[in-house]
């Protein structure tokens, strides 16, 4: 019981910076999943009717580059181009979320049945009206289980953004670790795991409504 | 068939990972860990540790880097998993004890007291005496910056702080006593922003036009190579932070050969040697074995 209650103790004392460590720690990981998607969706139906293999392998190899080196690395790297603070955290974070999302879209829309374009065609559909009729829609579980995993790793990878500085539930923890305390530490990790579920419930059931029209 | 492959592997696995155990030393001794945090001066004091051991006793060591953090550090050694490591007298403050044991105070000898007091009581651990160098918490900034604005204490720069981006270690933001809170209380001044982050980043930050100033450690060479000038901590407010070996008590009564070793290491290093040799790693990059030899040799511990 004691341990429960100086656990609260801990949060009515602490409260204010924890709110401000959990601020920080979304604020890099939506920015960061948001910009991805909004890059990486049209990409990849784009890549889909590419007919040049080269280039479509190349980008594919970039993200793939980006996507195998150590995220403690990434970090440091781009401290001496972007400073340190928010900017490289989310560009790090973004980086990393690119291939996931590449990969699963991509995936779904090259696996619909050419019958199925082709019959959209027959029927006098604009390239335009196939893409939002037919080829997103169909591919929707494969690009939506990209964003479920990507999510889930940005927010789990944002809390290394504490070590250039930009803060998040990872300063927490390091603050945990650096200063012998547990629930700083048990904090900062379970907000993170909270996150991480709400997100990929919100994403699951968001999927579940656009499924079902 | 599927069962036989998952047993197979499951197999596999508790084969490799019983195969890691320990061995014994190619003398017939024991094989004694030493733990080291990420910074240079733990990880040169383990080399030292390692050599003088291995020199003078039958026993081996070896040397574990790159622990996070010293509490880290202590759980272990309370466990067993290590025997010695280099720790600093104002780790006492951090947590380990109820705050009824302990009284917080910059003055040195006050706290390495209670340092091998109270690790003595509560993990069973021998805090040796200081081997002679301090590594504490001190606010940087640059030369230039300081000798424009004629800065010479941390008092000084009240006028500038409501402008300037620190850089600081992830926990000093949170820490008790000698923590940033405290600090604001202490000088009665905050800075513009204070970002947690880490260590060896700070350096690159202030490099990079980023950081206004930083909690560098005294010890660290990096300060000289950036052209950064310590500001007298004038309220004497950051805890001393003196650098002893400790080890287990356990260890220190079944072997007190190895006792002998240590005891020799305390007193043998001063804080402007260590920043030499920290500078030797760190700067010039060479290996930590290395660099503890030749200076054991110089000083004439090790033939």
């Amino acid at each position: 019981m004691e341990l429960v209650s100086d656990y609260i103790e801990f949060w009515q004392e602490k409260n204010n910076v924890i709110w401000e460590y959990t601020y920080q720690h979304i604020a890099i990981s939506f920015i960061a999943i948001l910009f991805a998607i909004l890059l990486t969706v049209p990409l990849a139906i784009y890549m889909t009717k590419m007919k040049n293999n080269f280039i479509k392998n190349s980008i594919f190899n970039i993200a793939n580059v980006f996507q195998t080196i150590p995220t403690i690395a990434l970090f440091a790297i781009m401290i001496p181009f972007l400073g340190i603070g928010f900017k490289p955290a989310v560009i790090a974070l973004f980086l990393y979320a690119l291939l996931p999302l590449l990969r699963n879209t991509y995936a779904g829309v090259q696996a619909i049945e050419p019958d199925i374009i082709e019959s959209a065609k027959g029927m006098g559909y604009s390239p335009m009206q196939r893409i939002f009729k037919i080829e997103i829609p169909v591919a929707l579980p494969y690009i939506m289980s990209g964003i479920r995993t990507t999510t889930v790793y940005v927010i789990s990878w944002t809390t290394l953004a504490a070590v250039v500085g930009a803060g998040g539930l990872g300063g927490l923890v390091l603050s945990g670790i650096g200063f012998n305390d547990q629930h700083m530490i048990f904090t900062g990790t379970i907000l993170a795991i909270l996150m991480a579920l709400l997100l990929d419930f919100f994403f699951a059931s968001v999927e579940q409504k656009l499924l079902k029209r | 068939m599927m069962k036989k492959i998952l047993f197979g592997s499951l197999f596999l696995i508790g084969f490799i990972l019983t195969g890691c155990g320990d061995d014994s030393s190619a003398d017939g001794g024991e094989v004694f860990q030493y733990g080291a945090q990420t910074y240079s001066d733990p990880k040169i004091m383990g080399q030292v540790v390692k050599q003088l051991v291995e020199d003078q006793t039958d026993h081996e060591v070896e040397i574990t880097e790159d622990i996070q953090a010293s509490p880290q550090i202590i759980n272990a050694l309370d466990q067993g998993e290590f025997d010695f490591a280099t720790l600093f007298s104002g780790e006492v403050y951090n947590n380990h004890f109820d705050e009824d044991k302990i009284e917080f105070s910059t003055d040195p000898q006050k706290t390495i007291d209670q340092a091998q007091t109270l690790f003595d009581e509560k993990f069973n651990l021998n805090w040796y005496d200081s081997i002679g160098f301090n590594n504490q918490y001190s606010i940087t900034v640059p030369e230039e910056f300081a000798t424009t604005h004629d800065l010479q204490t941390i008092s000084d720069l009240s006028e500038y702080a409501s402008d300037m981006e620190v850089g600081a270690d992830s926990a000093w933001k949170e820490r008790e006593n000698d923590g940033y809170r405290d600090f604001v209380d202490e000088y009665g001044y905050e800075f513009k922003n204070v970002r947690g982050m880490e260590i060896s980043l700070m350096y690159e930050g202030i490099a990079g036009g980023d950081l206004d100033a930083i909690t560098a450690y005294t010890v660290d060479p990096h300060i000289l190579e950036n052209n950064l000038v310590i500001l007298e901590d004038d309220q004497n407010f950051f805890a001393p932070y003196d650098a002893s070996i400790v080890a287990r008590n356990e260890l220190l009564e079944n072997y007190p050969e190895v006792s002998d070793v240590l005891d020799s290491i305390v007193d043998s290093i001063s804080t402007k040697e260590m920043t030499a040799l920290i500078r030797e790693v760190d700067i010039n990059e060479r290996s930590t074995a290395e660099v503890a030899e030749e200076f054991l040799k110089e000083k004439g511990m090790l033939e």
